[in-house]
């Protein structure tokens, strides 16, 4: 607060409201928390009602408490296909193989686009935020075939040599993988992050003779640890719970992901909530607990030369 | 004068080497999707025969149809006008608010991050609950309106739901803002009598421009593609309140009896141009004098 | 924050031990049939050369794929040079199936509906089926007539209809009880559903209310009252409309003066998305459903005791709507023959005999209309025999889409805007109109 004392001089009302605001700024904020809070968490707290109470009390009151109690939805979900654990495992290799790739490569474009002078940057850049403007739909197709069969089915025949035009990934993890382990949204974050970075440390180091490579994975990545975790968390949440294009991608049950094997609950007419719920909270855990985990990244500003915020 | 030069040549096969890998990708995935979706907006295509060039056929249809001009095109606008500042503002509240040091700071920050995660699927069901005729809120209010299923309100709760969503994760990019602005410079302010409110305002929301920048271009992007809900909520009903460019898109490629490929691919090109005047009318607006994005 | 670290991984670690070690749930007992999985092991002489086929098709619930792969399992025995891939879309059915087509990977074999599957044959993108048929003595005759001419096209038959669906008149036997009148028969007409509706509706209770009969502005339910009053939706050959057609008219004033006296009730006057639900929390008294309703009930809402009966005759008699599904196979496939033989034994008289047993699907095969299982089950005979009862496949050409949306839009109209029925079908019908010649 200033440090001229409130009596020696005249108030103005500009700083009565402040100091009023001061008092009650504590209750209203954690009031407002704590109403936003409760919003936040009904979504999730249903979720767990419907999935903990038998399929014919799903519509019977109470609704907002699980009783009668039962764990027989989560059991129906975890044995009724044999190949659940094998989905969980696809599930995890492509988050996980994704997360890492994307941070890393983001990061590095992003770093490039902040601070590297290179030619045609601008363009490319603006390239970049243009790939973000087309509504997937119509790309489904073209990107299908470019992961698989090709856009010239059969492939270029120069001669005796086969040009494939396509990946030939149908059906196979790496077809999901591939397409995303890089992504415009994640190079563009990453550059205005770094777009905000104070340049001294990197000044200091290429001054002691580092090469722009050196700087980067020796000073720039670690001092950036918040927002590449946020970058991970985010892209780990996307991939974990995309659907679409590995819904096209993959055939055979036994490659098919955790979302997507989850949807096999669905009937053809209607739709037994209770079932569903329980597949979708058991599909949230992972994000859920990797978030909580992390939280400790969040606290620690490492890029400030001051003391850390606590 | 070499040594320059050599250093001018290493500067910039650096920036490609680290720009590579994205490149690659682009080149492609994105370029030649984006070709090809150009190259079918020409084109009259039902999906299981060949495209038939029709020049600008398409574009012909797409701008005569009374769908797109009555409902896709203002909803659409409708929606990125309420949504992107809301959203924004919410998020940018919450990460501020989850910067201070309050007392279970990490426990609501994962209680607020919960709706981004939880499955669009549920969300939807509790907003289906909760705004039925009988449902919690009319209860609330004291009110018998039955949101979901009225012409004038239908929107607004798809809008509400999507800010409700989106908050967890934008306020969580916010954060990650926040996190970089030096201590220094607070405590500077601070010495220098600066209060509360004028410290958000004149070294929070400047620090946090690029950001920012990348919020609403990001935000914007998003709503102008908003399809996921209307999906799965409302199908573009009743009677299409909630219908909105993407929908209309997918409506045309994938849940006509006869597809029409080619207009789906014209309206998005048409989506896309109308995305690039608004990123880049809009980055002027932000970036004003500085440009961050060079 | 330790702590609250310990209970998320306990709670964590917990999940993954009840993944790792999920006994099989229990079956419940149901009161028709009971499911029971057996896993066999047979040693099987495999050929030395494999043909495969790829088969797809929606994911059903996890009961009846289980179903249709101890089909393929019988099939795998009995025909060891042929392994079937079976490659279930758990999505957007049409979008995985079109964008497999456009890029020429589709499988060899797949749900095509009756609603849609017309484009497949007019782009020759599926076989027609009639040599084939006739090389292994499967004939015409064999099916219900009106679903195996759903999958003809300029004189060829390009699909087997593996199940079909019709709408009956279920009615809730507690709220009939209640309101002392007798229950519904097949020989009811559009005065006694009135009757009825008017005096099973109660809506003292504000919180709970009950109406007589839940009527949603739903294309597929809908057309039946046309054709119950001598109309029809499309021409003869689909290319025009005659939803303004009087007969029409006067079914859509009929159908939604329910609502508009009061005595019926669209689902989300309720607060519900879909009118099953709403039948089942017993806050209407009758509903127009399909056969999904009966396994719906039985596992969603098993203490409501209902029954079913054909829907109510109109002016002009009965009338109903054939939902149908069939087998198509690609043009592209490699393997036509073996694709065949996979059709021919999903749908022939012993695995139709199955699935009729197990509950899920009606047969398409004429010879099994006596089978005792219609006896057991005289909810699942009434939707049945709507099939026999003027009953019209759910297809309306190629704008079909634009049909059922001008139906279900000019319905809401009616509902929510108070629009004149005559003037909501017309708009309707203009609609459609635009649809066909922009085609």
């Amino acid at each position: 607060m200033a440090a001229t004392s409130p009596s020696s001089r005249n108030r103005s009302s500009r700083e009565q409201l402040i100091d009023g605001w001061e008092r009650i700024k504590a209750p209203v904020f954690y009031t407002l928390l704590t109403v936003w809070g409760i919003i936040c968490l009904t979504p999730l707290y249903f979720t767990l009602v419907f999935s903990l109470k038998p399929i014919e009390n799903a519509y019977t009151p109470p609704l907002w408490l699980p009783t009668p109690f039962t764990f027989a939805n989560y059991q129906t979900v975890f044995s009724s296909f044999d190949l659940f654990p094998r989905w969980l495992l696809n599930s995890t290799i492509i988050a996980v193989v994704v997360t890492i790739l994307r941070v890393l490569f983001c990061a590095m474009a992003g770093y490039a686009f902040a601070r590297i002078e290179f030619p045609f940057k601008k363009f490319l850049f603006n390239a970049l935020l243009i790939s973000m403007m087309m509504p997937g739909v119509v790309t489904l197709i073209p990107k299908f075939l470019i992961i698989g069969p090709g856009f010239i089915r059969g492939g270029i025949h120069l001669g005796e040599l086969t040009i494939p035009t396509g990946f030939g990934l149908i059906d196979k993890l790496g077809g999901v993988i591939l397409p995303s382990v890089v992504d415009a949204f994640g190079v563009f974050m990453m550059t205005q992050f770094y777009k905000s970075f104070p340049k001294e440390l990197e000044e200091a180091a290429t001054m002691d003779g580092s090469s722009r490579i050196g700087t980067f994975f020796r000073v720039v990545l670690p001092i950036s640890q918040t927002q590449l975790i946020t970058l991970a968390l985010l892209t780990f949440q996307g991939e974990w719970n995309r659907f679409m294009e590995p819904l096209l991608i993959l055939r055979s049950p036994e490659n098919f992901t955790l979302p997507i094997g989850l949807q096999w609950f669905r009937g053809e007419y209607y739709t037994l909530y209770s079932v569903i719920l329980a597949g979708s909270l058991f599909n949230t855990l992972p994000i859920l607990i990797l978030f909580f985990l992390f939280q400790r990244y969040f606290i620690q500003s490492i890029a400030t030369t001051g003391s850390k915020e606590g | 004068m070499t040594t320059f030069r050599n250093k001018k040549i290493t500067e910039a096969l650096t920036g490609y080497l680290f720009v590579a890998p994205w490149l690659f990708i682009f080149f492609t995935f994105s370029v030649f999707s984006l070709g090809y979706a150009l190259y079918l907006s020409f084109t009259k295509y039902n999906l299981l025969s060949p495209p038939v060039w029709w020049g600008l056929g398409s574009y012909q249809r797409v701008l005569t149809d009374d769908l797109f001009w009555q409902k896709a095109l203002p909803n659409t606008f409708k929606y990125v006008l309420i949504v992107v500042p809301l959203q924004t503002l919410v998020s940018l509240i919450l990460a501020f608010a989850m910067d201070q040091k309050l007392r279970a700071r990490k426990l609501f920050r994962t209680i607020f991050y919960l709706p981004s995660v939880t499955s669009s699927v549920v969300i939807s069901l509790i907003f289906v609950w909760l705004f039925a005729p009988q449902g919690v809120f009319n209860q609330i209010f004291g009110l018998t309106i039955n949101w979901l299923d009225n012409v004038n309100t239908a929107f607004y709760v798809i809008m509400g739901m999507n800010i409700f969503t989106t908050s967890g994760t934008l306020m969580l990019i916010f954060l990650s803002g926040l996190q970089d602005i030096p201590t220094t410079l607070y405590e500077a302010a601070e010495i220098d009598g600066a209060d509360k409110l004028q410290t958000f305002m004149y070294i929070t929301v400047p620090m946090l421009r690029p950001i920012l920048f990348f919020v609403i271009t990001v935000s914007v992007i998003g709503c102008f593609q908003v399809f996921d809900q209307i999906f799965v909520m409302t199908s573009g009903g009743p009677l299409d309140s909630t219908t909105t460019i993407t929908y209309l898109i997918y409506k045309w490629a994938f849940r006509d009896t006869t597809v029409k490929m080619g207009q789906a691919s014209a309206l998005s090109v048409v989506l896309a141009l109308i995305i690039i005047a608004v990123t880049f009318i809009q980055r002027r607006v932000i970036e004003g004098s500085g440009s961050t994005t060079e | 924050m330790k702590s609250q670290f310990k209970i998320l991984s306990l709670l964590f670690i917990a999940a993954f031990l009840l993944a790792a070690c999920g006994t099989p749930a229990a079956v419940a007992p149901i009161k028709e049939t009971q499911i029971v999985t057996v896993k066999e092991t047979q040693i099987v002489e495999v050929a030395a050369t494999q043909t495969e086929v790829r088969l797809s098709g929606w994911a059903s619930s996890p009961s009846e794929t289980a179903l249709l792969e101890s089909l393929l399992y019988r099939f795998s025995v009995e025909n060891p040079g042929i392994t079937v891939k079976y490659e279930p879309i758990t999505g957007d059915y049409k979008q995985a199936l079109l964008t497999a087509i456009a890029a020429g990977t589709e499988p060899d074999l797949y749900y095509m509906d009756i609603a849609w599957w017309q484009e497949f044959a007019k782009n020759d993108v599926i076989l027609p089926v009639d040599d084939l048929m006739s090389a292994s003595g499967v004939k015409n005759e064999d099916f219900i007539p009106s679903l195996i001419d759903a999958f003809k096209f300029d004189g060829k038959t390009y699909g087997i209809p593996k199940d079909f669906n019709t709408l009956g008149l279920f009615y809730n036997k507690d709220l009939f009880d209640k309101a002392g009148l007798d229950y519904p028969t097949d020989d009811w007409t559009w005065d006694d559903l009135k009757t009825a509706a008017e005096k099973t509706t109660d809506l003292t209770d504000a919180t709970k209310p009950i109406y007589g009969i839940c009527a949603a502005a739903d294309p597929g339910r809908f057309p039946i009252f046309v054709f119950q009053n001598g109309g029809t939706v499309m021409n003869a050959d689909f290319t025009d409309t005659t939803l303004d057609s009087d007969e029409a008219i006067a079914a859509a004033q009929y159908y939604t003066d329910f609502r508009a006296n009061k005595t019926g009730a669209a689902p989300a006057d309720v607060g519900e998305g879909w009118q099953g639900t709403v039948f089942g929390k017993g806050q209407c008294a009758m509903v127009y459903e399909g056969g999904w309703l009966i396994s719906y009930m039985r596992d969603q809402f098993p203490g409501t005791k209902y029954g079913v009966v054909i829907p109510p005759a109109g002016p002009a008699g009965e009338g109903n709507l054939i939902f149908t599904v069939a087998w198509g196979i690609s043009k592209n496939t490699k393997n036509p023959e073996a694709a065949w033989k996979v059709v021919d034994f999903l749908t022939n008289e012993a695995s139709q005999t199955t699935v009729l047993q197990s509950g899920f699907a009606l047969p398409t095969r004429i010879s099994l209309q006596a089978n005792e299982y219609f006896t057991n089950n005289p909810n699942s005979a009434a939707i049945f025999n709507g099939a026999l009862n003027n009953a019209q496949p759910f297809f309306w050409g190629s704008v079909g889409s634009d049909v059922n949306d001008q139906m279900g839009k000019a319905l809401e109209r009616v509902y929510k805007e108070n629009q004149p029925v005559a003037d909501a079908l017309k708009q309707a019908a203009t609609a459609v109109r635009e649809a066909l010649a922009a085609q």
